[in-house]
């Protein structure tokens, strides 16, 4: 490739002096990480369910279910109806998806969400979108988040804040874009 | 203290009376005033429009009448030619006689916070002010922390002005936005700079102060301007002229 | 386009400005976005420690850039990940046009890269049958429009609800007068989901490409990114060379500024980080130089590579917020767009549309040193013999006459004499700009000069 080598080339006719890398080290604040945690989640228009339970999840897709919505559900001891299909494309009439979350980050109501089957857009493309958190996965910051999530290589993970949202026209806030129109997250 | 004045060339030919008032106020503070000859512009209209070839001669000569002068401090009225002042001598002549020159280079507020505080005032000054916090001032030479800045804030300029008795400082709207000023910016773009200070000059009337006061001449030239295009019931002044006269 | 005709941006701006209270509208909007970011950052204790360490992670990143780039590209092949190098604008599109006709691919559908409008790739893809779908909403707004992005993370600022609503009923058949931004956000949605499950290949930018793990991070609100890449078999990410980070760790620190700078919230809705294709499909990352290996040959302008791109600047200029995206000639507007842009700006004119107030740099969240590289960028001009408005030609008599004290002095006595005795209808045509929009000064009595020589002199 004959770019790559004139760019690695002319890298090294830069007039900058080496700096070292910088020591990250900030102190996180361990106050309340649940009460923080409910706080942003609510700031980036998603509802926190506190000390739940998989049967409580579990209740609420039994009624969701009964008002005739479809539910794909990808948390163990949580059923829904319907199953994964077999291309991405089908998911596109999943009214919610109920998804376990690897870490909850305090400071800004994200949640660490892998890939768990073949089909990457399941999160995004449902119409709502549950999250299941352990309250142990609680994290007080970015810095710690990113020391204890898992990107295998050859896949794919996404710091998820809420439900998707734009504020394009005129600078007003609409909850539901293109990915989910509202986030619950149950801390279990 | 032995003090020589940098007074630069818009404070001398347009605004003498912020040059008198400086001199005055040094003086009751006690210390010894000197206004060494040969002073001209510092070179900014130039170097701003990145015309430094154009820049050197102007530079060298305000440098060179402050070489060899005998004094503690230089102090200047007018913030941004001060800063303007300190990189271009550097820019231009990188001798020790002009890093003597530059380590004694003050802006008046900064001079009065920083160096020889004022023990009290004598006078009040019973009156609304609205501060113009000017850019280069607050960004370049530290005289505030800016707006922007979400450390520990603070404001030298205040600092000072609010222990004269009976004064009420007041800020305008996005406090530290610039007016639009901004040396030849006010002729190269006549429209935003206009624009610019009519908004700041609005800000400013909408506090209800009395006057507006500033520590950057070129500013409040500018802010004066359009004060007066607006027909805004606030007049413009220089901190020399509000600290002078409540001593 | 208003943006690639030669006018200067001083010529653009007062065309903007005719309409004042449009640009009191425009100003007030990013005004309040500025807010909204004191607000965030503000709540951030150890934020001005943040900003320092974004801008040491950057500097060492563009340092070593050369070794952090091999170490991705080596990463990323171990993922799985097919990675193309590009020189300038023409070969990325060049490699992104061979990879789609590989796969027949008709529709692509992208997300907001400001790099792939660096490049002019939309119309590059055009002309050669492939459609392009932006699916950010701001810039489908601007594509349906036929505009370029006038801000960089919200392209369509500049238009009113009502205009996208009399757009969206003209080209996606939304009802007449319908102006709600709901209502319009949903009938978007609907309309960009058929294009989301009808595209052949998706395509995103890159806000970081971690170099020790082989994956890139895309960050969006929408989610649209993430809607795009996860449905077609074909993924491909654009990235200028100076969006490496060496770790997740300096990942995260850029991440907790990123949003907090640009809109005010914690973190954008989405910050995705893809490790490698999906079962089945193609991930391809392009990596583009285009001018910054040359702009990291001078030391000042190197530093503009530091930016993540929140346009916190633009939303902070008072400029920026008084001209308009469109009154710049180059496609990023506002302090950061004159930094990059300022060498390719025919117009001569982007590094004036600056009074050197700074509130740039110090909103940088990496702490690029704005105001000194467009002051830098002014000399550059200079030197190359490319001053606008003028100033060739009167900065040397300036330059000359403030030289001479004697000279100075003199003309200064006329101009004071002037003010003084002719009436201001008289002198405001002379007076130019100056006069056309403020009062000229008062006249004072005499110099300073000449009050000390009556006064102190001995």
């Amino acid at each position: 490739m004959p770019g790559r080598n004139e760019i690695l080339s002319a890298l090294a006719k830069s007039a900058l002096d080496k700096q070292p890398m910088p020591v990250i080290d900030i102190a996180p604040n361990m106050q309340d990480l649940t009460g923080q945690f409910e706080t942003n989640l609510a700031m980036v228009a998603g509802t926190l369910h506190r000390d739940a339970t998989l049967e409580l999840v579990q209740e609420k897709v039994n009624s969701l279910i009964a008002e005739g919505l479809q539910v794909l559900s990808l948390v163990e001891g949580v059923t829904g109806n319907r199953t994964l299909p077999a291309t991405p494309h089908e998911l596109k009439d999943i009214d919610y998806a109920v998804i376990s979350g690897e870490l909850a980050v305090a400071e800004n109501g994200a949640i660490w969400v892998t890939e768990q089957h073949q089909h990457r857009v399941t999160p995004f493309i449902c119409e709502n979108l549950l999250l299941v958190v352990a309250e142990e996965d609680l994290v007080a910051n970015m810095h710690q988040a990113v020391t204890k999530l898992t990107l295998e290589s050859g896949s794919c993970g996404a710091f998820i804040a809420g439900p998707s949202k734009t504020a394009d026209i005129e600078q007003s806030l609409v909850v539901g874009a293109h990915g989910a129109c509202s986030l619950g997250v149950y801390l279990v | 203290m032995k003090i020589a004045l940098f007074i630069p060339c818009l404070v001398n030919q347009l605004m003498p009376d912020v040059a008198v008032a400086t001199l005055e106020l040094l003086e009751k503070l006690g210390h010894e005033v000197i206004f060494p000859k040969g002073q001209t512009c510092c070179g900014q209209p130039m170097t701003n429009s990145g015309c430094y070839n154009e820049a050197r001669n102007t530079t060298m000569k305000l440098l060179n009448s402050f070489k060899g002068v005998e004094c503690d401090a230089i102090v200047c009225p007018a913030a941004s030619c001060l800063v303007a002042a300190k990189e271009n001598f550097h820019e231009f002549d990188d001798s020790p006689e002009a890093e003597a020159v530059i380590a004694k280079l003050y802006e008046l507020t900064e001079f009065l916070h920083d160096v020889a505080p004022i023990p009290a005032f004598s006078k009040a000054f019973p009156h609304r002010i609205s501060l113009q916090m000017s850019c280069h001032g607050v960004r370049m030479l530290g005289l505030a922390s800016g707006s922007e800045f979400m450390g520990k804030p603070f404001n030298k300029v205040e600092a000072i002005l609010a222990k004269i008795p009976g004064i009420e400082i007041r800020y305008p709207e996005r406090k530290d936005e610039c007016c639009g000023f901004g040396g030849t910016f006010a002729m190269d773009e006549g429209a935003v700079s206009a624009k610019m200070g009519k908004d700041k000059a609005w800000f400013h009337a909408n506090t209800g102060a009395e006057y507006v006061v500033g520590y950057d001449p070129s500013c409040m030239m500018h802010l004066d301007g359009m004060i007066r295009r607006q027909q805004l019931p606030v007049q413009t002044r220089h901190v020399a002229q509000i600290i002078n006269a409540a001593l | 386009m208003s943006h690639s005709s030669s006018a200067t941006h001083a010529q653009q701006a007062e065309i903007f400005c005719r309409d004042e209270s449009r640009v009191d509208w425009h100003s007030k909007a990013l005004w309040l976005m500025r807010e909204k970011r004191d607000r965030a950052a503000g709540s951030i204790p150890e934020w001005e420690q943040l900003r320092q360490l974004g801008s040491e992670i950057k500097l060492h990143t563009l340092t070593n850039l050369a070794d952090l780039l091999q170490q991705f590209e080596a990463n990323c092949q171990a993922n799985g990940i097919q990675v193309h190098w590009a020189r300038d604008g023409k070969e990325h599109n060049q490699i992104v046009h061979e990879i789609l006709a590989r796969h027949q691919v008709k529709k692509l559908v992208k997300s907001k890269s400001m790099l792939t409008e660096e490049c002019h790739m939309n119309p590059y893809l055009e002309e050669r049958g492939i459609e392009v779908i932006d699916t950010d909403l701001g810039e489908r707004i601007i594509q349906l429009a036929g505009q370029p992005p006038s801000h960089i993370v919200v392209p369509a600022i500049h238009m009113k609800k009502e205009e996208v609503g009399d757009l969206f009923h003209e080209k996606i058949g939304t009802e007449a007068g319908a102006s709600d931004p709901t209502y319009l956000t949903r009938a978007a949605r609907q309309h960009l989901r058929e294009q989301f499950l009808s595209a052949d290949a998706a395509m995103t930018g890159v806000n970081m490409a971690v170099a020790d793990k082989g994956a890139v991070v895309v960050c969006t609100n929408e989610g649209n990114a993430d809607m795009g890449v996860n449905l077609p078999a074909v993924q491909l990410h654009s990235m200028g060379i100076d969006k490496i980070v060496p770790n997740l760790d300096s990942a995260a620190v850029l991440l907790r500024m990123l949003a907090r700078n640009a809109t005010g919230q914690p973190v954008t809705t989405y910050s995705s980080m893809y490790r490698g294709p999906k079962a089945g499909g193609e991930m391809h990352v392009i990596i583009v130089d285009n001018g910054r290996t040359a702009m990291l040959q001078d030391k000042i302008l190197a530093e503009s590579l530091k930016c993540i791109r929140c346009g916190g600047c633009l939303n902070t200029c008072p400029v920026y917020r008084r001209s308009g995206g469109h009154s710049y000639s180059y496609t990023i507007p506002g302090p950061i767009g004159i930094a990059v842009g300022g060498s390719k700006d025919d117009t001569n004119s982007i590094p004036w549309a600056c009074t050197l107030c700074a509130s740039c740099s110090g909103v940088c969240p990496t702490k690029v040193p704005l105001d000194k590289i467009i002051h830098h960028h002014r000399r550059l001009k200079a030197e190359a013999g490319q001053l606008p408005y003028g100033k060739a030609n009167y900065m040397p008599l300036v330059g000359k006459l403030m030289g001479s004290q004697t000279a100075f002095n003199c003309s200064m006595s006329m101009a004071r004499g002037a003010l003084k005795i002719l009436p201001g209808s008289l002198l405001k045509p002379f007076a130019g700009a100056w006069g056309k929009y403020r009062e000229l000064p008062v006249a004072p009595k005499s110099s300073f000069e000449h009050w000390y020589k009556n006064n102190r002199s001995e």
